[in-house]
């Protein structure tokens, strides 16, 4: 049990890879304080097995971007199941744009989305941890902090930012004894579709640039949190982790892996 | 590395970074739009207009706040009438606030956020219909050595720098085939209060300034004046999607 009594904010509760981080990191002890946007309707599988297992939870669903309703969400929590140790930051918003091309309405939804909600997030947790002289911050960013998409380019300049929010909150915090870092995901199944692309060839035959011909899954995000959560990660601060099976250093098409026979 | 004939937008050219590097393009010939922000005195940018004049070049000056995507299209469409197109956008104006993380709020964020990323990106928008239909265009975005080091004093600031980063690599890819390139400079510190410090004065005075500057001084606005003038020359069709810091090595240390 590396997270025994731990309690762990998830800010997007509901999307595929919360809901694997709930499982994952209840069967390590950990309770929860769910941010989820169909108010836990989504959730009921994961909360019955949280209930199964005895692992605490409150559910809410607050606006992200607005500190009133986040402080709110925290000091209600704190009640019931305890104050925040781990934030665990995962909001990915995907919208195609085009930079020529591109309205203001969807950047401004997806750099709030990833970026704004961040920095909120980061504060209310933030300030609770120092004041504790104790707290992990995980952002589940993405290989888009640094890779372009040629297909939306918000959703990369937002992860970029978040990047440089780990970095400082890595500075202001790291001295109240709160580490922050950031988790940058590579492909997974279906992101070939989410990022389809008139320009960029990213994501042909992603499931071969990847060295090892095997993508990776929720699973193996969720391992990665887990570590960066855990008391075996202290020395570890301001970090990026990327973890990708090391998609991004593909360079050599004619060199890959063959598909496999199954 | 003649500019001769080529039309140029620098925004936030009233000052600092903008103004040297608006009086190095039009020392190299091109014609020279001064953007301010619509609202603030127009002091700095006619003290621009005029050494832009004593070094032989042609100004406008082009008033507009850039967190304005209607006052940006007004002002790409006033240089192109005047002038006859934009071949160079130079993306300077930018918002440093100096909040520490817990001194920010949900506003400051917004305020910064809006001039030093939408800003940027609607200022590439709007001037791309003049790039494309020449099938030449030089874009360059003054990013920051904050898009990759922390400040330790104003995370929302490296956060749009580090936006900053990215609209250039994806403007790149996706600008490309239209003869336009996008780069980044990402200057470290520059003393850019005019009148400038003369380098000598500064090298005499602050002997400690080495431990922290291995050339011994900070940047001037010309120095990046300079290499906004390679980005934006012929010379310089194939670079692209590029960070080029310019800090005098200070990042090293």
């Amino acid at each position: 049990m590396r997270l025994s009594g731990k309690v762990v904010w998830i800010t997007d509760a509901d999307s595929p890879a919360g809901k694997t981080l709930i499982r994952r990191l209840a069967g390590e002890g950990a309770r929860f304080i769910l941010n989820s946007v169909s108010g836990g309707d989504a959730l009921r599988d994961e909360l019955a097995y949280c209930r199964g297992i005895g692992a605490k939870t409150a559910v809410a669903c607050v606006d992200l971007c607005r500190s009133a309703e986040v402080d709110g969400l925290l000091d209600e929590a704190a009640e019931s199941v305890g104050s925040v140790d781990v934030l665990i930051h995962n909001n990915n918003k995907v919208v195609p744009l085009s930079v020529a091309e591109g309205r203001e309405e969807p950047f401004l939804d997806v750099l709030h989305a990833n970026a704004k909600s961040a920095f909120i997030c980061t504060q209310a947790a933030g300030r609770r941890m120092a004041a504790r002289q104790s707290g992990t911050i995980i952002f589940v960013s993405s290989i888009h902090a640094e890779k372009p998409t040629g297909s939306s380019f918000a959703y990369s300049v937002s992860r970029s930012a978040v990047k440089m929010l780990a970095r400082e909150a890595a500075l202001e915090l790291g001295r109240s004894g709160v580490n922050v870092n950031t988790i940058e995901m590579g492909p997974v199944e279906g992101d070939d579709a989410t990022f389809a692309s008139a320009i960029s060839t990213l994501y042909d035959d992603y499931h071969y640039k990847v060295p090892n011909a095997v993508l990776g899954t929720f699973d193996d995000l969720a391992d990665a949190v887990l570590f960066l959560a855990s008391d075996q990660s202290r020395y570890i601060n301001g970090a990026e982790l990327r973890v990708d099976g090391g998609f991004v250093l593909h360079y050599m098409n004619h060199k890959m892996k063959k598909p496999q026979k199954t | 590395m003649s500019l001769a004939g080529k039309v140029a937008l620098v925004t936030g050219a009233g000052t600092g970074i903008g103004k040297g590097a608006a009086v190095e393009l039009a020392r190299r010939g091109a014609k020279v739009a001064v953007n301010y922000r619509s609202g603030d005195s127009d002091e700095g940018a006619l003290d621009t207009a005029a050494r832009i004049g004593e070094a032989g070049g042609e100004a406008l000056l082009v008033p507009a706040d850039v967190s304005d995507k209607r006052e940006i299209d007004r002002m790409a469409s006033k240089v192109a009438e005047r002038f006859g197109g934009i071949d160079i956008l130079v993306n300077n104006a930018a918002v440093q606030l100096n909040y520490t993380l817990f001194q920010h709020d949900g506003d400051t964020f917004d305020r910064e956020m809006n001039v030093n990323l939408k800003g940027y990106w609607q200022c590439i928008q709007a001037v791309v219909p003049y790039m494309k239909s020449r099938c030449f265009g030089r874009i360059v975005c003054m990013g920051s050595v904050h898009g990759k080091r922390p400040t330790d004093f104003d995370p929302v600031y490296s956060m749009s720098k580090g936006g900053v980063k990215m609209l250039v690599r994806e403007s790149a890819i996706e600008l490309g085939r239209w003869g336009i390139t996008v780069n980044a400079i990402e200057p470290g510190a520059v003393t850019a209060r005019w009148p400038l410090v003369p380098e000598d004065e500064e090298l005499a005075n602050n002997p400690a300034l080495i431990a922290k500057f291995p050339l011994g001084r900070t940047g001037r606005p010309y120095d990046i004046g300079h290499l906004v003038c390679y980005i934006a020359s012929e010379e310089a069709a194939f670079l692209n999607g590029a960070s080029i810091r310019i800090d005098g090595g200070s990042m090293l240390l």
